[in-house]
């Protein structure tokens, strides 16, 4: 399970790095407009490009490292044996949603790339470019919800919570 | 009676620890088998709600405090703001409130706001005498405002929600972030009025009093250009975010405070709070189309204008419900399951949502810092290291004072709504 692990924290670190890029590629797109006087037409449609895919190329970090947000306040007053199954439970509700997202979102794909739909931007992006995120997201992020449904019976005394804090 | 089941539904899988992104999203999928309708409203909802340039703000706002946090503009902030008002009466409070002010004006997270200014001002505070849990909680408040003055993201998720101008909450959240800020600062002054323990602090000299400020100088310059800049129309909210970032990082460079891994760990925790951010309201997205085809929202907006002939009645009981779901969701899962339903009935009732939008923020303040799951207090616990129990004691008159700003705003909602209107 060790290279699963390896893929959602190296999409973890890539998705960071591209909310920075993103950052850069809007500064510079303001500099342009104000001092160059001559606004860019990639900035804006690339920066969207890029926050679709670190989004869903994030997801499986933050599963792995128990960022996402859950009531604890019930389940954590149970004994462990019960609190295991309620996280299996979690993790199985997880693992349907992105059986269905990966289904469906490639169909949408695989349509698009049929059609040749693309961006009604000056860029034209394909849609697929974009489109393919989801699916691929949620691939990885199905990834992680196997491992981690491995490690939950392989070692069943520890029991770790799926939530974590939002920084808000 | 599909609402009432589909709320005990969301309930029960809410309560069996199920992440809440994918409680919304499972929920909403359920429902779109059930209903016979087709489930490519799935990768479509996921995909349509991040291909979104305004929601762009929440990374950048993100990047930008987490690299100020780990620059430690925190200590300079409060040293300077500390050499003006430190020699008032209760004087360090009052500081820590006007340095999570100046803060708040440049983060969109009351979290990175307490911790920015709670790590230097409890340190201070403590050796001065304050007691403890009054220091706890008046950092744990003042870290709130960061969500009321703006940039706030919060705001910046009601406006994508509701599809209200950003801008316009930004300026909507002066008043009452200035009132409030106002409010706690009469309090540190009462409080030290009626408590003799705290030692008052030396008046700094005109040297003291020029050299810090001089250091703070650079933040007060980006609140400045932040602010002013959306404030003017000079660039969108999600534009002073990336300027902002790239202002910050020149700063914390140009001053020697940030390294390579810092940044590193700033650039992955704003990740990890953005994504998070976003799954939820992926969630969400999906859960509230589902519903909009149950004709959930419409039917409960029926339900609400039958039952409800004043307005002030229903902005009481959403408070109340609001509060009591505070106690156990965290903020934004908040605003992102009640807002979908809500928004209809608000603009049936003829409430305007840019001000109904503050209330709401002001009530999320509120979840902040009520146990069990205030994200602030957690917070404070860990920078100040202190015992939970101080710190829930500390925050109790702060909620209250937030209470008593929501009745003050709805009695004049012009505190509020003047700047948006006028400006």
């Amino acid at each position: 399970m060790h290279w699963i692990n390896q893929i959602s924290e190296f999409c973890g670190k890539l998705a960071a790095w591209l909310f920075f890029i993103i950052a850069a590629m809007i500064t510079y797109e303001v500099v342009a407009r104000y001092v160059f006087l001559a606004p860019t037409i990639w900035a804006e449609e690339m920066s969207q490009f890029f926050q679709i895919w670190a989004t869903y190329l994030g997801a499986a970090y933050i599963l792995k490292k128990r960022k996402l947000i859950s009531i604890d306040t019930v389940v954590s007053r149970f004994n462990p044996r019960v609190q295991w199954f309620f996280d299996l439970f979690s993790l199985m509700f997880i693992a349907i949603f992105c059986l269905v997202a990966i289904y469906y979102g490639s169909h949408i794909m695989f349509e698009s790339i049929q059609v040749g739909r693309s961006t009604s931007t000056m860029m034209a992006v394909p849609k697929w470019m974009t489109e393919s995120a989801i699916p691929a997201g949620s691939s990885l992020l199905l990834l992680q919800v196997i491992a981690e449904i491995i490690n939950h019976f392989s070692h069943p005394d520890d029991v770790n919570s799926l939530s974590g804090e939002i920084d808000i | 009676m599909t609402a009432a089941l589909i709320l005990l539904a969301l309930i029960l899988l809410l309560f069996s620890r199920v992440p809440v992104a994918f409680a919304l999203g499972g929920l909403g999928l359920i429902l779109i088998v059930l209903g016979d309708l087709s489930l490519m409203m799935v990768p479509q909802g996921l995909y349509s709600v991040v291909d979104n340039f305004i929601l762009l703000a929440v990374p950048l706002f993100l990047l930008m405090s987490n690299v100020l946090l780990k620059g430690g503009v925190g200590r300079d902030l409060f040293n300077a703001v500390q050499s003006w008002v430190g020699h008032w009466p209760g004087g360090l409070g009052v500081a820590t409130i006007i340095s999570c002010g100046i803060f708040a004006a440049i983060s969109g997270s009351s979290v990175a706001t307490a911790a920015t200014i709670g790590s230097v001002a409890i340190e201070e505070m403590s050796k001065r005498g304050y007691k403890k849990s009054f220091v706890y909680g008046l950092v744990a408040a003042g870290g709130t405002l960061g969500i009321l003055i703006p940039p706030s993201i919060p705001m910046i998720i009601y406006g994508v929600v509701t599809e209200e101008s950003i801008v316009d909450l930004f300026k909507a959240g002066i008043g009452p972030g200035l009132m409030l800020a106002g409010l706690f600062i009469l309090f540190s002054f009462a409080y030290a009025r009626f408590s003799s323990a705290y030692k008052p602090v030396p008046k700094a000299s005109w040297t003291e009093r020029k050299k810090s400020s001089l250091r703070a100088l650079p933040t007060v310059i980006l609140a400045t250009i932040v602010i002013g800049g959306i404030y003017l129309g000079v660039f969108t909210p999600t534009e002073s975010a990336a300027i902002g970032f790239a202002v910050s990082l020149v700063i914390v460079f140009s001053l020697r405070t940030m390294t390579w891994p810092k940044l590193k760990e700033a650039v992955m925790e704003s990740m990890q709070t953005t994504v998070t951010i976003f799954l939820i309201l992926a969630g969400a997205k999906i859960f509230g189309k589902a519903i909009t085809l149950y004709r959930i929202p419409q039917d409960i907006s029926v339900i609400i204008s039958e039952n409800f002939t004043q307005i002030g009645m229903f902005v009481f009981v959403v408070c109340i419900v609001l509060l009591v779901i505070g106690l156990f969701l965290e903020s934004l899962s908040m605003l992102l399951i009640m807002m979908p339903v809500l928004y209809p009935s608000v603009l049936n009732m003829g409430i305007d949502p840019i001000w109904f939008g503050i209330i709401f923020v002001i009530m999320i303040e509120c979840a902040l810092i009520t146990p069990p799951v205030g994200l602030n207090l957690f917070v404070i616990q860990a920078v100040g290291k202190a015992s939970m129990s101080d710190v829930i004691k500390g925050v109790w008159p702060f909620t209250l004072i937030m209470l008593l700003s929501v009745f003050i705003i709805y009695w004049l909602p012009q505190i509020a709504l003047y700047i948006p209107y006028n400006f």
